[in-house]
């Protein structure tokens, strides 16, 4: 484990709360992307980053001193953020199409971006992406964006999202099964 | 030839199988080329957004919003202290004072001036019980249309504070309790994922599905059993 980080846990257990101010400030970001990744919203990954720093720090006595406090406190976030979709999966299915999605979805695909063609196609492209992980369970969203974006191996996904490996396996199966056929409408239109 | 099925290419596509195997039936067959091909494809135009940018401030902000809610730790670890020891109070009670419940389960709502902090950690889980036989009951005399949206909101609001009790009741071994949450917790998943109201065919089908009635019960013999743990101090302190 980083050093400074083991010194700042050591102080914190010691009493000194404000010494948590440096493992925050040296981890936010990297929670904050992953926070993102599987919530898709800035807010609600903004959310989670502090959620998780707050469990972390409820947590910490039971920290093992030999982990690494980083993928630790990573581990936290991504359950954190599995709680945040899994309350709040709403009919996203409903919302393709809606004009602010199409925008963010632009965004998304800004450097594709050379005519307004292909600015309406990656605006579909976007949305039909979108379509499709509306169609995985909280689960299987996390465990792909852990498997797809994060390159996390299923040993890594089954210990965040506190599954069996072989669990997290077809998590990430069913996932990728799922996106398949959603987007094989996608390559018809195209 | 056996060819190789979508999963085995999935896995291989992510570097998931450490044996030689399925790359030399990639080299030998081609209908398995292909799809590997073309699985390779989908997954390549499978892109998410990128994480907006974060200044170097941001981690600094971020403990700001915290600083000031963090509490002293030894105060945390008592407070998960407490939840055990309410945990097991409230079992061992049941046992000694089951024919006293009912008569206990009024006393619950008499003001709570100066109670020790360990009831004041069992009422969260009393007030959890008590939401969610609220719940329960709207969703029994349910009958479809203006119930749906009020129903759905309240089981998102109630899964955190669920998934936290389960973990507090499985950490304690109080099967009866672990058992009732992971039920609660599978219908409240089940109401907060519907998508649009609830119409009299869906609720009619959580009513048979996840036996409302049965539910209801346990949350209301769980609720008694707190409601005694609560109001009897030596309970919390076993």
């Amino acid at each position: 484990m980083d050093k400074n980080d083991q010194a700042a846990i050591g102080a914190v257990l010691a009493g000194d709360k404000d010494a948590y101010g440096a493992l925050v400030v040296g981890h936010s970001a990297r929670l904050f992307r992953v926070a993102f990744r599987i919530t898709g919203n800035e807010a609600d990954a903004e959310d989670v980053v502090q959620e998780a720093f707050l469990r972390g720090y409820r947590k910490l006595e039971s920290f093992e001193s030999r982990s690494d406090f980083g993928t630790w406190i990573y581990r936290i976030a991504v359950r954190c953020a599995l709680n945040k979709i899994s309350g709040q999966r709403m009919d996203e299915n409903s919302r393709v199409g809606e004009e602010s999605n199409r925008q963010q979805h632009e965004v998304q695909l800004a450097d594709w971006a050379a005519g307004p063609e292909r600015l309406v196609l990656s605006g579909e492209i976007g949305a039909m992406q979108e379509m499709a992980m509306s169609s995985l369970t909280p689960t299987e969203r996390t465990a792909f964006v852990l498997r797809h974006i994060e390159d996390c191996t299923s040993e890594e996904i089954a210990s965040a999202l506190g599954i069996e490996p072989n669990a997290a396996k077809q998590a990430v199966f069913r996932a990728v099964q799922k996106l398949r056929r959603r987007l094989a409408i996608l390559r018809v239109k195209i | 030839m056996n060819h190789l099925s979508e999963e085995e290419l999935i896995a291989h596509a992510y570097a998931e199988d450490d044996s030689n195997a399925v790359q030399q039936h990639l080299l030998a067959c081609a209908e398995c080329a292909k799809a590997y091909s073309a699985l390779g494809s989908d997954l390549a135009d499978i892109k998410f957004a990128e994480a907006p940018p974060r200044d170097s401030a941001y981690g600094h902000r971020v403990w700001e919003s915290l600083a000031g809610s963090l509490p002293a730790l030894s105060y945390a670890a008592a407070g998960i202290a407490l939840v055990v020891c309410a945990f097991l109070g409230g079992r061992l009670w049941e046992h000694r004072h089951a024919q006293t419940i009912a008569q206990n389960h009024v006393q619950q709502h008499e003001p709570t001036v100066q109670q020790p902090p360990q009831r004041i950690v069992v009422v969260v889980l009393s007030d959890h019980l008590d939401r969610s036989e609220r719940l329960l009951v709207e969703l029994k005399h349910a009958e479809g249309g203006s119930v749906a949206f009020p129903l759905r909101d309240e089981a998102r609001s109630l899964l955190e504070a669920n998934q936290i009790c389960r973990k507090n009741a499985k950490q304690d071994d109080d099967r009866a309790l672990s058992t009732a949450l992971d039920r609660l917790d599978r219908l409240l998943v089940e109401l907060a994922n519907q998508p649009d109201g609830l119409n009299s065919q869906t609720i009619s089908r959580l009513q048979d599905e996840m036996n409302v009635d049965g539910l209801l019960f346990e949350v209301r013999v769980l609720r008694s059993r707190q409601a005694a743990s609560s109001t009897h101090p030596k309970g919390d302190t076993i």
